[in-house]
């Protein structure tokens, strides 16, 4: 799909959402006046103000055109987003040694080379060396291993 | 002289072997950094401010600081062997840096670059020194419409001195603002736009938050792209410049420092700004203007030293106003509010010992940055020759545990996920991450400093533009706004 809109109109729609999102979420806070500000005045004010620039955005982008939009690369997006994620569920249930080897593994798969064997021996050797820099020599009380808890 | 005076006590704190050590830590890890292309010293500081967190507040800062001025250190070295800059504040050393390697001159421009940057950096202490106090006084007596106006200020010149799109980065400012409302209010209690998730009540998290936007989304933009073979040029003979090396670059070093000395101070200024503006510099003053890009070693000493005085004066704002400059100082200002220092013009009185003893410790810093660089520089360039694919995920490890390690909590990885994809995503739109920053880090305290300034007028909002310095401080934003949106109107005309 080609338009002249391009990522300015894209930005601003998205900056239209998360002030509308925003205001949504605010609306139930009480304002008060300026002199007594309620917890909700600030956010209401920065959610218009936010709105305006998404407006402009989005209106530069469709009267004067934008630069096009990017391809992405979905591969490592996806990937690295899922080693984090992973790294995150893992760590709490099955210890910080299986959640190193999840995140290796995920995060080298979204990279272009291939190279199991290289990236394996790079697991057991970056699990190593968090759990000796991190436990053994900072002190942190994550669990380690998945059996001992 | 009370500046000797305080500039001892600053070399007493910083001279503590614990401190000495965190220093000589902070310059390596710099070093390190800034020779590696594809990790900037805002993504490592953001991975290594949970570490810093066990540490005492001075020691955590005075290794910060070596972190940000050390890469400008070590990207010099990347820039001149492989024509690659190892951050952006040395693109403009790859010009004559990497043909001076070429020719067989490489050692001699690692030298210049190392001795320049050395100058500069002391150069620039001395500076700080003897020019934010005076500056924090003034600072003093801002009231709270004053400190409301001069954030705004601060973040509208940051924008505008920086690259791309005006429109998007102001409005990546006001994301930011949003951002950091997010949590329970200090001031009634409530919860705000939290969605019902208990951990947020504290706030995002602001170091999920920075390294997502800068090391996670880095990490990704650098996956996409094939791998470089990186082959540094040529062996290094020897390093002493000749004569007529030193005679050229000696003006080159005092030019540039003296011009990355005053834009470090600008919102938005620091080290890249610095190394652009002295590198055209030397070359219009040249009388021959053609040796630049042919070798010039005027073309390195200058913006390498521009480059490290612009990252060392950029504390100022910081350490006097409480405003930071760039997304690197912000992360600066996240680790002392952490710490429990408010960052401003009270630093300089209530912590003095912080305050002179990270000014001290960039003194001692150079000097081991010229000695980390020079004679180690074998091992560095050997460092270039590691894969990305081998450290890219020590990086994601490192993000990992530590954000988990800040509150024993997993929620803050997941956060870090969403802000990593965000991050990612802003690239690719031309959204600039560090505006949203600087915006994260100074939203509660513009709310603050709005709220307070409206009880003290009584609900009257032409406080702002009543009180002398306040208005002063509004008018010179709306200058600036101004100034870059003209001369574009004026084009958009033409066109």
């Amino acid at each position: 799909m080609r338009w002249r809109g391009g990522t300015d109109v894209i930005v601003g729609a998205l900056l239209i959402a998360v002030a509308a999102a925003g205001y949504w979420l605010a609306a139930d806070l009480r304002i008060g006046t300026a002199m007594r500000m309620g917890p909700g005045y600030f956010p209401r004010l920065v959610c218009w103000v936010l709105a305006g620039f998404g407006l402009l955005l989005a209106a530069r982008g469709l009267l004067a055109g934008g630069p096009p939009l990017e391809t992405w690369a979905v591969r490592p997006l996806l990937l690295v987003s899922a080693a984090i994620a992973a790294f995150g569920l893992l760590l709490e249930r099955l210890g910080l040694v299986v959640a190193v080897l999840a995140l290796v593994a995920l995060s080298r798969a979204g990279g272009r080379e291939g190279r199991p064997v290289e990236a394996a021996l790079l697991a057991i050797g970056l699990a190593v060396f968090c759990v000796s820099l991190f436990v053994w020599l900072l002190g942190m009380t994550p669990p380690v291993w998945p059996w001992r808890r | 002289m009370e500046v000797f005076a305080n500039f001892g006590l600053g070399l007493a704190v910083a001279g503590t072997a614990e401190n000495l050590f965190y220093c000589f830590l902070g310059a390596l890890i710099g070093t390190l950094v800034g020779v590696l292309p594809g990790l900037g010293p805002v993504a490592t500081v953001a991975m290594l401010l949970p570490v810093t967190f066990h540490l005492p507040a001075i020691s955590a800062l005075i290794m910060l600081a070596g972190i940000y001025y050390g890469a400008q250190y070590g990207a010099s070295t990347t820039a001149i062997l492989v024509n690659l800059p190892g951050e952006n504040s040395s693109v403009v050393t790859c010009l004559d840096g990497y043909q001076m390697a070429r020719q067989g001159r490489a050692g001699p421009a690692l030298a210049v670059a190392a001795l320049g940057s050395l100058f500069a950096g002391i150069a620039a202490t001395f500076f700080i020194a003897l020019f934010a106090p005076p500056l924090a006084e003034i600072a003093l007596m801002f009231g709270p419409a004053e400190y409301f106006s001069l954030m705004l200020l601060g973040l509208v010149a940051a924008v505008v001195l920086a690259q791309g799109s005006l429109l998007k980065a102001l409005a990546m400012i006001v994301l930011g603002l949003l951002l950091s409302l997010v949590g329970v209010d200090v001031n009634s209690g409530v919860a705000r736009m939290t969605v019902g998730l208990v951990p947020l009540n504290d706030g995002i998290g602001f170091v999920p938050l920075a390294m997502g936007l800068f090391a996670v989304a880095e990490v990704i933009r650098n996956l996409e792209r094939p791998e470089h073979r990186l082959l540094p040029q040529g062996r290094i003979t020897h390093l002493w410049p000749s004569w007529d090396d030193f005679r050229r670059s000696a003006p080159a070093v005092l030019r540039g420092t003296s011009l990355g000395t005053v834009l470090g101070l600008l919102p938005g200024g620091g080290a890249m700004l610095s190394s652009f503006a002295a590198y055209t510099l030397e070359k219009k003053l040249s009388r021959e203007p053609s040796r630049f890009g042919q070798g010039a070693v005027e073309g390195v000493a200058a913006p390498e030293s521009a480059n490290n005085a612009g990252a060392q004066t950029s504390f100022i704002p910081l350490l006097t106003l409480g405003i930071p400059a760039n997304a690197v100082i912000a992360l600066m200002a996240g680790a002392m509010m952490i710490h429990g220092v408010q960052p401003g013009p009270q630093v300089m009185t209530s912590n003095p010992d912080l305050f002179w003893g990270v000014i001290a410790s960039m003194l001692i810093g150079n000097c081991m940055l010229v000695v980390i660089n020079l004679p180690l520089i074998g091992l560095w360039v050997r460092l270039l020759h590691v894969p990305y694919r081998l450290f890219y995920p020590f990086l994601l490890a490192i993000c990992c545990i530590g954000v988990y390690s800040l509150n024993n909590s997993t929620f803050d990885v997941f956060v870090l996920v969403a802000f990593g994809a965000l991050g990612y995503a802003f690239l690719k739109w031309g959204c600039e991450p560090a505006p949203l920053l600087l915006a994260f880090v100074l939203g509660p305290l513009m709310e603050e400093n709005v709220r307070r300034a409206l009880v003290f007028s009584r609900g009257d909002a032409s406080t702002f533009a009543a009180r002398p310095i306040s208005l002063g401080l509004l008018l010179l934003t709306l200058v600036l706004v101004l100034a870059i949106v003209l001369p574009a109107v004026r084009r958009a005309r033409a066109n």
